[in-house]
Parts: structure tokens; C-alpha cells; sequence
């Protein structure tokens, strides 16, 4: 009965795919790799089970998946031609990621109905994950935004990313401005984009504590196209531009931080066996793999400083050239044309607001650290989504994921009757 | 040679992801497609309509779907009118228009067509306006507004 639908290649296309990918690997490491037919084999058994679980209970949206599933193909294959272990330890993490996505999302239907009420929940959870960091927080690469429980290293900044987008979408779809509004005499409008403001003021006060340049722009961001999106006036979309502006600027000529990857961006050749050895490495990386690029296992991505997590997009654009880096381009495209459409095509206005979030978030993030390793904007350190090295961004990452399917999913008069 | 090789296999690598990302596009726009048609105008000589309340399934339905001239109802995405219930076949049963008259004609479907409760058998019937059709879990009214006699 699948064979009559084309639903069945996409899942074909998975399985050659990794194929390829332990072949590639077996010839690097010259002889049969079993790291690579472990992981390989993993990632298809577990595209395969989600798949047909997503296509068969009716759960909504199949096509997100998957994407996820070549995504973390990729992401695991280019893992383990560095590293062995790091292929294994991928792989563990997108085993977790996968029940937590089933996991998420199945809560996420349950609780929707009460998913409107839990701002301060949110907001709490936010705030005590900030302060946590602030008073346990251990400093690498001169970001404070690790804390080590046991052998584990978790970044709280993954997780308050998917609880302010929710909080957002809570304050800008809750009805309570409208009840309050008696009382005391304010807009409903205005008291939406007050609490909005306070909380990214917060958050970005945190994180720029944290030096977490990346996430600072990604909260601001989201949180202008929210007020964008849910009609703040010209006059405020300007104060909130032109104060983010001025923090930017002092930030780019005070912090010494940002000064630093400022220039390195400007001219990154000034100073390339020191401050700009990053970027440069990055760019001669993705210069050497060309159109084609050099073959999996043939490039030489050692050179390249955090090759395993920031710097993955030049080591994939050095070993599968321009073409492929495209590829993962378009595929994070379709990812979030996906999300989109269900932010669009879903009733409930809650549901709506998180979906359209979310859906940013992910599009950004990949705008962000692509943007930086290629040297259109300046270098911040961020995670690229479900390819980068990293439990705590691969588990939230297909947590954030696990809600646009549960809201894709939902029927329309369930959503409706939450209203 | 292991270069060459590993280069090679490379090509094949990426294309194949262009080949998923192509596969995903079409079924994205085949999806798009069935709902636009819903969509657009509603000029159509006949429609079905869904009896079904639609808070029993477990999957989205439309309230009506319009009829062209000749429609392939099922679950595969070759069909004219895609629906997802799991107790349809992939090609269900067909309602086409021929002089001026509908007909609907069961296409070896696994759970079969239902005509006003009769089960179809190979031939096709004339559908009249008020009918009531069955299939899988799904039920319809056929519904023709101008239909004259």
C-alpha cells in the first residue's frame, strides 16, 4: 500500500544516503568503519520508525521529519569523518532528540489547551535557568553559558530560546490585557508590547552578562518580528530599531569582544595567524572545496578551529563544495517554509504565534552562524541546527520541532474550542 | 585512487540530497495543489458533502469537495481527490460526467463503495442528486444543484 504513493522515496533517498555516507567513511579510515555502519544503520532505522509512526497514527505534517532525519544524517556522517566519537556521540544525541520530539509533542497535545495560561511558568523557568548560569556558569571560548552537572554540560541559553518564544506567543494571544484593561486604564496593545519589551530586556541583559552575542540577536530579532507581526505601531518598531542600533554601536566600539569580531569580519587577513585565524581558516576552507568540493574524507578539515560544531558549514562546503553546501541550504529552507505553513494554516491563535516563533528561530539561527562563517556578518558563536555538535541544541532543537508537529497535527475544531 | 573515489562517491552524495529535496518539493506541491483546488471557485456542477461529523475523525476533512469531470477518489497521491482515511484504497472508486450526468464506478477498492447502503459492483451507476455515498469510514451526499428531471 506504500509502494503506490511516492511517500516511500524520500525514506529511499535516506537510506542511500547514509549508504554512502559509511561508504565514504570506510575509505577514509581505510577498511570497513563500524562506527560509521552503527550510526549510518541507527539514523535509517530511526527515519524509518518515526516516519512511519508520523505518516500512519496521522500525526500531522510528514515532511518534517524527514528533513530532520537527512539533516542529522549529514550532520552525524561529516561527525564522524572527524571524529569517531564525536559520530557516536552525535548519533546517542539524535536517539535522545528523537524520543524527546515524540515526547514533546505528545505533551504538547495534551497540555495545549493550558499551554496559553503558563507565562509565568516560562517567564520563572527563564529566569532561574539565567541565574543558574550566572552563579554556576562555566566560561569557554569567552562565553559564560555552560554548567556542568555530573560528566554533562548543558547551555541553558537552548533551552530559554524555546520558553521566550513561547512566552511571547502567550502575551501576544492571551486575552488577559482585555479583562485587566478596566482596572487600569491602559491599552490592551500597549500592556502587551510593555511586557513584551521588559522580557527581552531582561533576557538580552542576561545573555550579554553571559557575552552570548549570537542568542542576544536571536531574542531581539524574534522579538522585533513578533512586534511586526502582531502590529506594533511604526513609531515603536523605530524606538526598539534605533535602540537596538545604539546598543550594537556602543557594543562594536566598547566591549572589546565584539570590537574584536567586528574587525576580524571587516578585514578578517589583518591579523589572520591571530585574531582572524577562525574566519580565515573558514574562508580558505570553503575556498579549497570550490563548485564540487574535495570528496568526503579527502579535504583537510583539521585546519578549521571548532570544526565539529560552529565551523561545520565550512567543513561540509571544503569536503561536498558549493553544491552541497546549497543542499543544506535548501534543505533548512524546506524546513522552514514547513514551519511557516503550519504557523499559517493552523486556527488557534496561541498554536499560530509559537509555530510562527519557532519557525524564526530555526531560520535564523541557520542565517546567523551560516552568515558568520562565511563572512557576511560578523562571527558569533551559534549552533547550526541538527548538524552542529551538541546535545543541549540537539535535544531542544528537535524539542522545538516535536511542537510545530503537535500543532501541525491538531485538529481544526480542537483548536478552535481552546479559543 | 581512494581520493578519486571518495570524490566520486561525494557527486553521488549530494545528489542524491538534491533528489530527496526534490522528492519533498513535489509531494509538498502535489499537497498544495489538492488544497487550492478546494479553494477555487465554486462554479462546479456538483459536489460531495461531507455527513460525517467532522470532530469524529481523526484526520482533516473539508465540508464539501467540488467535482470535476472526471475524478479518481482514493489515498494515493496519483488521484484526483486525495483523502486520508486509512480504510480507503489507494484508487477508491471513480465519479466521472458523462452527458450531462454523473456516473460513479468502484474501482476494486479492498472495503468497497456504498451507494445509498448498496454495494457497487463493476458496473457504473448514474448518481442522481440527494445520493448518499459511502466510503471507508467517510460518507457524502452527492449534491447537484441544477441537476433537471
Amino acid at each position: 500500500m506504500f509502494s503506490e504513493t511516492s511517500s516511500i522515496k524520500p525514506l529511499f533517498y535516506i537510506i542511500l544516503i547514509n549508504l554512502l555516507g559509511a561508504i565514504l567513511i570506510s575509505i577514509q579510515y581505510g577498511g570497513i568503519n563500524m562506527e560509521a555502519i552503527v550510526l549510518t544503520g541507527g539514523i535509517c532505522l530511526v527515519s524509518i520508525i518515526s516516519y512511519t509512526i508520523v505518516f500512519f497514527a496521522g500525526l500531522g505534517d510528514p515532511y518534517l521529519f524527514l528533513i530532520i532525519s537527512v539533516l542529522g544524517s549529514v550532520g552525524c556522517i561529516m561527525q564522524t569523518r572527524i571524529k569517531p566519537e564525536y559520530g557516536i556521540r552525535q548519533l546517542k544525541w539524535f536517539l535522545l532528540g528523537t524520543a524527546c520530539y515524540f515526547v514533546v509533542m505528545l505533551g504538547y497535545r495534551l497540555l495545549s489547551r493550558w499551554l496559553i495560561k503558563l507565562l509565568p511558568l516560562y517567564l520563572g523557568l527563564s529566569l532561574l535557568l539565567f541565574i543558574a548560569t550566572q552563579i554556576f556558569g562555566k566560561t569557554s571560548h569567552g562565553a559564560k553559558n555552560w554548567i556542568e552537572i555530573g560528566s554533562l554540560s548543558v547551555q541553558p541559553s537552548e533551552v530559554i530560546r524555546i520558553l521566550f518564544v513561547m512566552s511571547l506567543a502567550a502575551i501576544f494571544t492571551a486575552k488577559y490585557p482585555e479583562k485587566l484593561e478596566e482596572k487600569i486604564k491602559v491599552r490592551p496593545q500597549m500592556m502587551r508590547l510593555m511586557a513584551a519589551s521588559a522580557i527581552t530586556v531582561v533576557s538580552a541583559a542576561f545573555l550579554l552578562l553571559q557575552r552570548e552575542w549570537g542568542i542576544t540577536l536571536l531574542f531581539f530579532a524574534t522579538y522585533f518580528f513578533f512586534l511586526y507581526v502582531y502590529g506594533a505601531s511604526r513609531l515603536y518598531l523605530l524606538i526598539n530599531g534605533l535602540a537596538a542600533a545604539a546598543v550594537a554601536v556602543v557594543g562594536a566600539t566598547k566591549v572589546s569582544h565584539i570590537k574584536v569580531r567586528v574587525d576580524t569580519w571587516l578585514d578578517p587577513f589583518a591579523d589572520a595567524s591571530g585574531k582572524g585565524y577562525q574566519i580565515t581558516q573558514s574562508l580558505f576552507a570553503i575556498g579549497e572545496g570550490g563548485m564540487a568540493g574535495r570528496g568526503i574524507g579527502a579535504g583537510s578539515v583539521y585546519f578549521i578551529p571548532e570544526v565539529h560544531s560552529d565551523f561545520i558549514f565550512s567543513a561540509i562546503c571544503e569536503e561536498m563544495g558549493v553544491v552541497g553546501g546549497l543542499a543544506i541550504l535548501m534543505l533548512y529552507f524546506v524546513l522552514v517554509y514547513r514551519g511557516f505553513k503550519i504557523a499559517l494554516s493552523c486556527t488557534n491563535a496561541y498554536n499560530k504565534a509559537a509555530a510562527f516563533g519557532i519557525s524564526f528561530i530555526l531560520g535564523l539561527q541557520t542565517f546567523i552562524i551560516i552568515g558568520g562563517v562565511i563572512k557576511l556578518i560578523p562571527l558569533t558563536g551559534i549552533t547550526l541546527p541538527f548538524v552542529s555538535y551538541g546535545g543541549s541544541s540537539m535535544l531542544t532543537t528537535f524539542a522545538a520541532c516535536g511542537i510545530l508537529q503537535a500543532i501541525s497535527g491538531m485538529k481544526e475544531e480542537l483548536t478552535d474550542e481552546i479559543q | 585512487m581512494g581520493d578519486i573515489l571518495s570524490r566520486i562517491l561525494t557527486y553521488i552524495f549530494v545528489i542524491i540530497i538534491y533528489l530527496f529535496i526534490y522528492a519533498i518539493i513535489r509531494m509538498i506541491f502535489l499537497d498544495i495543489r489538492a488544497m487550492n483546488r478546494k479553494k477555487s471557485g465554486s462554479l462546479a456542477e456538483a459536489y460531495l458533502k461531507l455527513i460525517n461529523l467532522r470532530r469524529d475523525l481523526d484526520f482533516n476533512m473539508d465540508e464539501s469537495y467540488e467535482l470535476g469531470d472526471d475524478e479518481v477518489i482514493g489515498r494515493g497521491n496519483k488521484c484526483t481527490l486525495r483523502l486520508p482515511d486509512k480504510y480507503l484504497s489507494v484508487r477508491h472508486c471513480r465519479i466521472y460526467k458523462s452527458d450531462g450526468s454523473f456516473f460513479i464506478e468502484d474501482l476494486g477498492s479492498t472495503n468497497g463503495t456504498f451507494l445509498n447502503g448498496d454495494e457497487l459492483t463493476d458496473e457504473a451507476v448514474e448518481l442522481m442528486d440527494g445520493d448518499k455515498i459511502s466510503i471507508g469510514r467517510l460518507n457524502f451526499i452527492f449534491v447537484m444543484p441544477k441537476a433537471e428531471g
